[in-house]
């Protein structure tokens, strides 16, 4: 081995670590709460809004690309200012996802899962952003809404601003995915199908939104919003939205 | 006449970077192209009376009648649009001001229609401030938007913590019993709203985007089987707004139905939302009615009277 077999493999360290966590925060399994949520599927499935793969399909692909237009812009927003050391600015992007979620049980996942995951990053590595970021939802400061939190931690971890939107976007259908299995007629193959086919779509979501501001974020998705306010009102339920 | 710094700022949104032609009649902006209306409420003795009024052609309101059976106190302006619906380069603004332990209702005279447009956009600017104590219902008529065309409004509301509103609107895909390519046939919608105190951040803003290159307008989870939607926002103290939420029974029929909806919170505890799909504009006037009448009964203590039968 020579010299520059040594310089290539201590360069590819750092990217290989970093590789490594990334898949552990985008993991399904992360401890943040994220199996309480269906992401109003389960209303969906009681209204047949979903009724089988192919709806669950495109009820996924509707998430996604709401997803990316809304928490994506203040994800990303968060992102370049936990790289910049803005704190500042992460709280800004914070509350402009807060006071644009519509339904009590949205806003419980937001802020829920935001604060688990910042506790959780604390207790198993050093996330001194993020420390912050918690002192400052206990204070009441800020509401601590999960995309912003996922996006200082994937910053501190070094993640490129691309590369944690991918992680953002997955971490959405998983858990509608994962809730599909739970609630309905549908095997792992399916829903798998369906999460690979689902990347498909990240780069253009991801071109689509990259260089929007803060007030650009926007939706249009009225009988998903008809949904969310129908759960809060059913009696049988697995899910907490 | 120089464009309202407001109004102006809309011309810079994103969304409306295609659109900037002149068009090939008066030029847009121009005079006779910028409508404006300002209406303020106050109280006098028991009832409450339109002390101020300026209005701009195309926009006009006559004056405020009382004819509101369940509320005799209560001013009622209609708004008019004397130009027959927006055009292209039309920009207009309205103000509406109800003072301190004053009510009033403002609605429009027929729907509104966005006229289709080869050139250039329509842009609207409304400001609602309503102070301590005071209650509005601001429910403009359904927006029509036509085939091709464009149309932006920003509605910035500045509510006092015991101030009640309701205000929404109601949409229309386009002229749908005129022509297949009318149903999201326009080119582009945005409406955005903000709340606030005064002199605060804002509490809740929302901003509804649809472009014509939307591939989703017919997925289950958006408007597949429906051409009509509603968002009215109940902004009341949280003691009121949970009673009307409690009161409201949503509406999801799987088998069929003429329209769905349901009550969500707002963030910040400002208030309620109903949303509301259907597919005429009859059913979805009826989930709205049905919502607006638990909310006077709540907020003011008076009931609704049975709509009009032209309405």
């Amino acid at each position: 081995m020579d010299a520059g077999d040594d310089t290539i493999r201590s360069a590819a360290v750092p990217n290989m670590v970093r590789l490594g966590r990334l898949l552990q925060f985008s993991d399904s399994t992360l401890p943040v709460g994220a199996f309480a949520f269906s992401n109003g599927l389960e209303s969906a499935l009681q209204t047949e809004v979903v009724t089988d793969p192919a709806s669950l399909r495109e009820y996924v692909e509707l998430i996604l690309r709401q997803s990316a237009r809304m928490d994506g812009i203040a994800f990303l927003h968060a992102h370049r200012a936990a790289m910049n050391g803005d704190h500042d600015a992460i709280l800004v992007a914070d509350r402009a996802i807060w006071c644009r979620r519509v339904g009590e049980e949205q806003q419980l996942m937001l802020a829920r899962m935001g604060k688990k995951l910042a506790e959780l990053a604390l207790k198993i590595g050093p996330f001194p952003r993020l420390e912050r970021w918690l002192g400052d939802i206990k204070s009441g400061a800020t509401p601590g809404c999960f995309p912003v939190g996922q996006a200082i931690a994937l910053a501190e971890l070094g993640a490129p601003e691309s590369e944690a939107f991918v992680v953002h976007q997955y971490g959405v259908a998983s858990m509608i995915l994962s809730a599909a299995v739970r609630l309905m007629r549908i095997d792992h193959l399916d829903t798998q199908r369906i999460l690979f086919a689902a990347q498909d779509r990240v780069a253009d979501d991801y071109h689509a939104v990259r260089a929007l501001g803060l007030d650009e974020m926007a939706v249009f998705a009225p009988i998903f919003d008809v949904l969310v306010a129908h759960h809060t009102t059913t009696r049988v339920r697995l899910f907490m939205n | 006449m120089p464009l309202h710094e407001l109004l102006g700022r809309l011309d810079e949104a994103r969304e409306l970077s295609p659109y900037h032609t002149e068009p090939g009649q008066m030029r847009a902006a121009g005079p006779g192209k910028i409508g404006e209306l300002r209406l303020g409420f106050s109280r006098r003795g028991d009832r409450s009376v339109l002390h101020d009024l300026y209005r701009v052609a195309p926009l006009l309101v006559q004056r405020a009648l009382y004819w509101d059976e369940g509320m005799p106190e209560l001013p009622i302006c209609t708004i008019i649009s004397v130009g027959g619906g927006i055009l292209q380069g039309d920009r207009y603004k309205i103000d509406i001001t109800v003072e301190e332990g004053a009510c009033a209702q403002v609605i429009s005279q027929g729907a509104n229609r966005i006229h289709q447009m080869d050139a250039n956009y329509a842009s609207q600017h409304q400001s609602v401030t309503v102070g301590a104590g005071a209650y509005l219902e601001y429910l403009p008529d359904f927006t029509i938007p036509y085939r091709g065309s464009r149309f932006i409004n920003q509605t910035d509301i500045v509510l006092d913590e015991t101030g009640i509103l309701l205000y929404g609107e109601m949409m229309m895909s386009g002229r749908k019993h005129h022509h297949a390519d009318e149903r999201f046939g326009f080119d582009l919608l945005s409406m955005a709203v903000s709340v606030r105190r005064a002199d605060g951040p804002v509490l809740f803003t929302e901003k509804v985007l649809i472009e014509k290159s939307d591939p989703t307008i017919d997925f289950a989870g958006v408007m597949k089987g429906f051409d009509t939607f509603a968002n009215i926002m109940c902004l009341a103290p949280p003691k009121i707004a949970a009673r009307i939420q409690e009161r409201f029974e949503p509406h999801f029929e799987t088998e069929a139905p003429r329209a769905i909806s349901g009550v969500s919170k707002l963030p910040n505890a400002v208030g309620l939302m109903l949303r509301v799909v259907g597919i005429e504009t009859h059913d979805v006037r009826k989930e709205v009615r049905r919502f607006w009448r638990i909310v006077r009964e709540e907020a003011r203590g008076k009931p609704l009277p049975t709509e009009q039968y032209w309405r």
